[in-house]
């Protein structure tokens, strides 16, 4: 019952999303601004199969995002390729590298993970500043402009179609998310999260479990990077594999709303973005500097009141109902 | 619960923009309804690492913009006020491109001026073009009117355009001094303009066959150049370009001085032609050289006013903005409308010479097909008492060059 009630108000929740750009301006700023809410949220809920089920602290995940948006945008300049495919490519390379950190940086754990992945995401911006033949350097790289609307270039004259196809790979990456969670692989993710010594012992392949959510997680980054490039159409190095401007943000949205729950990144990111925005448009001209002091005061705020997200106040609101709840989910799918 | 949050944030950003266009309203002298202002979107990074350009760069636009008010306003459009809508870019270009969509949707500009920074501004045009509003800016990036876009106006010599004119007029200055150039030494910070303007360099120095014994990136933030600076007494280079911004420009060129380096010291503008690079050093700036994509010993008569207003002279910035505020100006004065498309004729075909527009390299800016403006040329300039001179090309001269790098007070 109370399983059928959670579907229910996430139904209820997609359906209001998918109302909403019928009210408001297709070119306007609420529009770009609930784009990048999606597109935050899920870029948290990828981010949350590995650092928020296994404790995997990822702070790398740009150097996917950006292989995404480099991949697909370099295909549709050089070769005129539809960045529907052009994706496909991304996705798998961010995989291939996914594949090739796993073996040094599964060994480590905690910080030593975190520190190894966001070196990762360095080394990724330090390539695609350096290799100008192929990724245009430091200048940056621009989605050849198409001013009609083309569904197959993804390119269209307003952001009511970006909107939508940001809301449906949100929809599917937190399905996808639901189902792992409540999978058998969502047991073993979590036990590696309390004990990776104990899980190995009770005979979880920790390193073949890691793995697969790691190459999810990866190329649904990629993905994601391809949708920012046809929607933001100019990216650089320094800010598609920035740690502050994707990498730390994406961990931020699913850590602050709540980490490893299906609801935290969609909470993290209807609230940081949102605040975001406010800081910079109240603050923007008369105190520059200040927008981002209040920012990260918010945040910081934030924390220290819910150190376990937005999510765990509401749990704690409901009382037990909540972890009632979860439970029962969890034994549905043995 | 997140669309609830999200429509009280909307509500509250829209009454945020009103209260402030209010307090604008209210500041000018004399009472006036909304459609007897014109506002003009300005975006800046006005925090971050390029905070000062962009403080500088709305200087020179608040400038111009209040001798426009102060003088009747914009006598076409039944003396018009210009009301100049600032918004911080950061330095992060999604926020910027959010910014400019911001300004499009909330306020109505008539035209956006920016943003300082290459990355911002190309962000900032994916915007502007798919709404067909006139972007002007200031940014080098060749990018920005390689792309074929119709709605975007470039001021300055393009990046390539700078990189190939810093090593050429490196050659003729050296030429005529009597000295032929072929061992020159490049070091830049590994950044994105460090690293574009050293590629500019580099192929220049290739195509004119002039060896580089030294091409040396360092980190931004770097704390100890005495490597870089022994590596360069090593190299024997006759001429040294640094690209840097201000605090590794200030170390390398104090150590440069211990060393007793005298060799000519051609910065790539940035840290090199701003007044914290004199309060930096002191003396130790006489004759460094660097290049300019404008200057303001070119028209003084204008330039004095910024120095009059703010205390300090009027950075290549904060003179560019100023410019494209000017040629935004004549360019609604001949228009008589705010219509982007009547805007974006007379961008397109009228030749600035008026007002704030003349205080470019030849005192005239004009747009060709592409949006780039012909008669900008680079400038060498040459630092002289706490003051920058103008030193090459010769017809736009204001002094004669030092071809070597002293102290004045050695």
């Amino acid at each position: 019952m109370a399983r059928r009630g959670t579907l229910a108000a996430y139904g209820g929740l997609a359906i209001l999303f998918a109302l909403l750009p019928l009210v408001l301006d297709p070119r306007g700023y609420e529009m770009r601004v609930l784009c990048l809410v999606l597109l935050f949220a899920a870029l948290g809920q990828a981010w949350n199969l590995v650092g928020g089920l296994a404790n995997q602290i990822s702070l790398g995940h740009a150097a996917y995002f950006g292989i995404g948006a480099y991949a697909s945008t370099i295909l549709q300049q050089v070769a005129g390729l539809s960045p529907w495919i052009g994706t496909l490519a991304g996705m798998a390379l961010a995989a291939l590298l996914a594949l090739l950190l796993s073996v040094p940086t599964f060994r480590l754990k905690g910080h030593y993970f975190a520190l190894a992945t966001l070196a990762a995401g360095e080394a990724m911006r330090v390539i695609a500043n350096s290799w100008s033949d192929l990724t245009g350097g430091p200048v940056g790289i621009s989605v050849p402009f198409n001013p009609g609307s083309s569904v197959w270039m993804m390119q269209f004259q307003t952001v009511r179609p970006n909107y939508y196809i940001f809301l449906v790979t949100l929809i599917l990456v937190t399905a996808l998310f639901w189902r792992i969670k409540t999978g058998a692989m969502g047991y073993r993710l979590r036990a590696i999260k309390e004990n990776e010594q104990a899980a190995e012992v009770i005979g979880v392949d920790t390193y073949r479990v890691k793995l697969v959510a790691s190459l999810l997680s990866a190329a649904i980054t990629a993905f994601l990077g391809t949708l920012y490039a046809q929607f933001q159409f100019f990216f650089d190095p320094d800010t598609i594999f920035g740690l502050a401007a994707f990498s730390v943000k994406m961990a931020l949205v699913a850590i602050l709303g709540g980490v490893g729950t299906v609801a935290g990144p969609l909470i993290g990111a209807a609230f940081i973005i949102p605040m975001e925005e406010l800081a910079n448009s109240y603050f923007g001209n008369s105190a520059a500097g200040l927008s981002q002091f209040a920012y990260g005061i918010v945040l910081v705020a934030v924390i220290l009141v819910n150190p376990y997200g937005i999510v765990a106040l509401f749990a704690r609101l409901r009382g037990g109902r909540r972890r009632d709840r979860a439970s029962r989910g969890g034994e549905a799918r043995p | 619960m997140s669309r609830m949050f999200w429509t009280r944030a909307g509500a509250v950003t829209r009454r945020g923009a009103l209260a402030a266009g209010t307090v604008a309203l209210a500041a000018l002298a004399t009472p006036l309804s909304a459609q007897e202002s014109v506002n003009v979107g300005v975006i800046l990074p006005l925090s971050g690492p390029n905070a000062q350009f962009g403080i500088n760069s709305r200087n020179g636009i608040e400038l111009v913009a209040n001798e426009i008010n102060e003088n009747g306003g914009i006598e076409a459009l039944g003396g018009a006020r210009i009301n100049l809508v600032v918004a911080d870019a950061t330095s992060n270009p999604t926020q910027a491109a959010t910014v400019a969509q911001r300004m499009l949707s909330q306020d109505e500009v008539v035209a956006v001026l920016g943003a300082f920074a290459s990355s911002l501004t190309l962000a900032i045009s994916e915007v502007t073009e798919r709404r067909q509003v006139p972007l002007l800016t200031m940014s080098f990036s060749d990018q920005i009117t390689d792309r074929g876009f119709e709605w975007v106006y470039q001021i300055v010599p393009v990046g390539s355009e700078l990189g190939r004119a810093t090593f050429d007029y490196a050659v003729a200055l050296a030429e005529a001094n009597g000295e032929s150039l072929d061992r020159v030494a490049i070091m830049y910070e590994d950044t994105a303009y460090g690293t574009s303007q050293a590629e500019g360099l580099r192929a220049a120095a290739q195509e004119a066959g002039v060896d580089l014994v030294m091409d040396e990136a360092y980190p931004l933030g770097i704390t100890d150049v005495s490597p870089l600076i022994n590596q360069l007494r090593r190299s024997d280079a006759q001429v040294v370009f640094p690209v840097s911004y201000l605090n590794d420009s200030l170390l390398i060129v104090r150590s440069m001085r211990q060393q007793g380096i005298e060799i000519p010291t051609i910065g790539g503008a940035a840290g090199y032609i701003i007044p914290d690079f004199r309060e930096g050093l002191g003396d130790l700036t006489e004759n460094v050289l660097s290049i300019s994509p404008a200057a303001y010993d070119q028209a003084p008569d204008l330039t004095d006013r910024f120095r009059e207003e703010y205390g300090y002279f009027m950075v290549h910035e904060a003179q560019e903005h100023a410019a494209l505020m000017g040629v935004l100006v004549s360019a609604l004065e001949a228009a008589g409308s705010t219509e982007a498309a009547a805007v974006k004729e007379q961008l397109d075909t009228m030749t600035f010479d008026e007002g704030w527009a003349a205080v470019m390299t030849g005192g005239e800016v004009e747009f060709d097909d592409q949006g780039r403006n012909p008669n900008a040329v680079p400038l060498m300039v040459q630092w002289r008492g706490g003051e920058l001179v103008t030193v090459w090309p010769e017809e736009y001269a204001t002094g004669e060059a030092v071809w070597k790098t002293t102290s004045a007070g050695e």
